[in-house]
């Protein structure tokens, strides 16, 4: 028996609900109109950041975290704003506002604790493989890894019956949670958050990534950041850093690996610099949520 | 001759090949005898793996940590089971991700 909700769920039907109740974090289209507005000055975009405190303290936190690596300190919104930038400022401070947008999702749909470790841990793998190939700009690989499953908090907040009964069902018949997804829905988690965050305008390379993540060859425009965000779940899954919708390790996809071009022993590399991090960011992004 | 990890180098090993940090530059050519010095410029060059003369390739299973005991890798590996039950173990990458996870969880748990 499948619960009513189920005949007229589709992709379109589940972004405009999850607009309607969440709003796009209020500061976001400011700061990209501060952004865009050619006489704004560095502490005109500063200000909007800092009306929020929860806000700036955490981002403060992060970007003096050892993770970042600046060598100087970062003691206000202003100098962020000069040593990060402002496009990955304004991405870092989505990511930790986005955070807090799903509110009130039930532990026993999903545990939102092990949620955000599974997703901070592979935004911070994907930033650390990406700095690995000496890409510039790093930042947009943790946000697109962090926001990597807002598909699935779409699902729990919208559907949680359907929801529900997709865990269920996936787990029961041993398959991969996308697929049981794609089999009774007909889309997946993946291009759900795709489509939400195209739908707030966020940039194509943090949309195209989450909407592709499970299926890395699809993603044209960027498919290097896809194929990172593709391999920094699996590595999560693998090693058990946090927990998703997923109960078991989901199936790489050799192309996307070929793309990196990395030797295997990065690895164990990849692991020892990011475990540390894990802990520390998911200290601070998880404070007061 | 063969590739090995630099966690596994010891002073005194011969080059079978040049060396090049990740940008591509000559550190070390091939037969020369590692120092301790050597192994530092490794270190700070970023580079993970050299070829030395006369070992075996294969060894890439580096040796267990010492504290980890045959039982504690095999609960492990049962604990793992059904995670990787979906994936493809040939895959070099998922064999190398089963084999960090093995360690790192039979390093956790208590025997």
């Amino acid at each position: 028996m499948s619960p009513p909700e189920r005949s007229h769920i589709t992709l379109e039907r589940l972004v405009d609900q999850t607009r309607a109740i969440y709003s796009l974090p209020y500061f976001y289209e400011r700061f990209n109109e501060a952004i865009n507005h050619p006489r704004s000055s560095i502490a005109d975009i500063a200000k909007i950041i800092i009306e929020d405190q929860g806000l700036t303290a955490r981002i403060l936190k992060l970007a003096n975290s050892p993770m970042f690596g600046y060598y100087a300190k970062v003691d206000s919104i202003t100098r962020a704003v000069t040593i990060i930038g402002t496009q990955q400022l304004r991405d870092l401070a989505f990511a930790a506002s986005a955070m807090g947008v799903f509110k009130g999702i039930p532990d026993e749909l999903m545990n939102m604790a092990f949620f955000w470790r599974h997703s901070i841990s592979c935004g911070i793998i994907a930033r650390n493989l990406a700095t690995c190939l000496r890409e510039s700009n790093v930042e947009r690989f943790f946000v697109a890894g962090i926001l990597h499953d807002v598909g699935q908090l779409i699902m729990c907040s919208a559907i949680p019956e359907t929801m529900s009964e997709l865990l269920t069902s996936s787990r029961s018949k041993g398959e991969h949670f996308f697929h049981t997804e794609r089999d009774m829905l007909g889309f997946d988690h993946a291009e759900l958050g795709g489509a939400l965050l195209q739908a707030w305008k966020l940039p194509p390379n943090i949309h195209e990534p989450v909407s592709c993540h499970h299926a890395p060859r699809h993603a044209l425009q960027f498919p290097l950041e896809t194929s990172i965000i593709h391999l920094a779940e699996i590595i999560c899954q693998a090693l058990e850093f946090g927990i998703s919708g997923e109960w078991c390790v989901s199936p790489l996809e050799p192309e996307a690996w070929d793309r990196l071009g990395l030797p295997v022993n990065t690895l164990s590399m990849i692991l020892h610099q990011s475990e540390p991090q894990i802990e520390e960011t998911f200290t601070i992004l998880m404070e007061g949520l | 001759m063969g590739l090995t990890q630099i966690d596994n180098l010891e002073v005194g090993m011969i080059l079978a090949k040049d060396v090049h940090d990740r940008a591509g530059r000559l550190l070390l050519g091939s037969g020369v005898e590692l120092s301790q010095k050597h192994l530092t410029i490794f270190r700070t060059w970023g580079v993970l793996e050299v070829d030395i003369a006369g070992s075996e390739d294969g060894d890439q299973n580096s040796p267990l940590p010492a504290e980890i005991t045959t039982e504690q890798m095999e609960a492990a590996m049962a604990a793992l089971e059904p995670l990787f039950i979906n994936s493809d173990r040939e895959h070099p990458v998922i064999r190398e991700l089963h084999r960090l996870a093995v360690i790192r969880k039979a390093a956790h748990e208590p025997s």
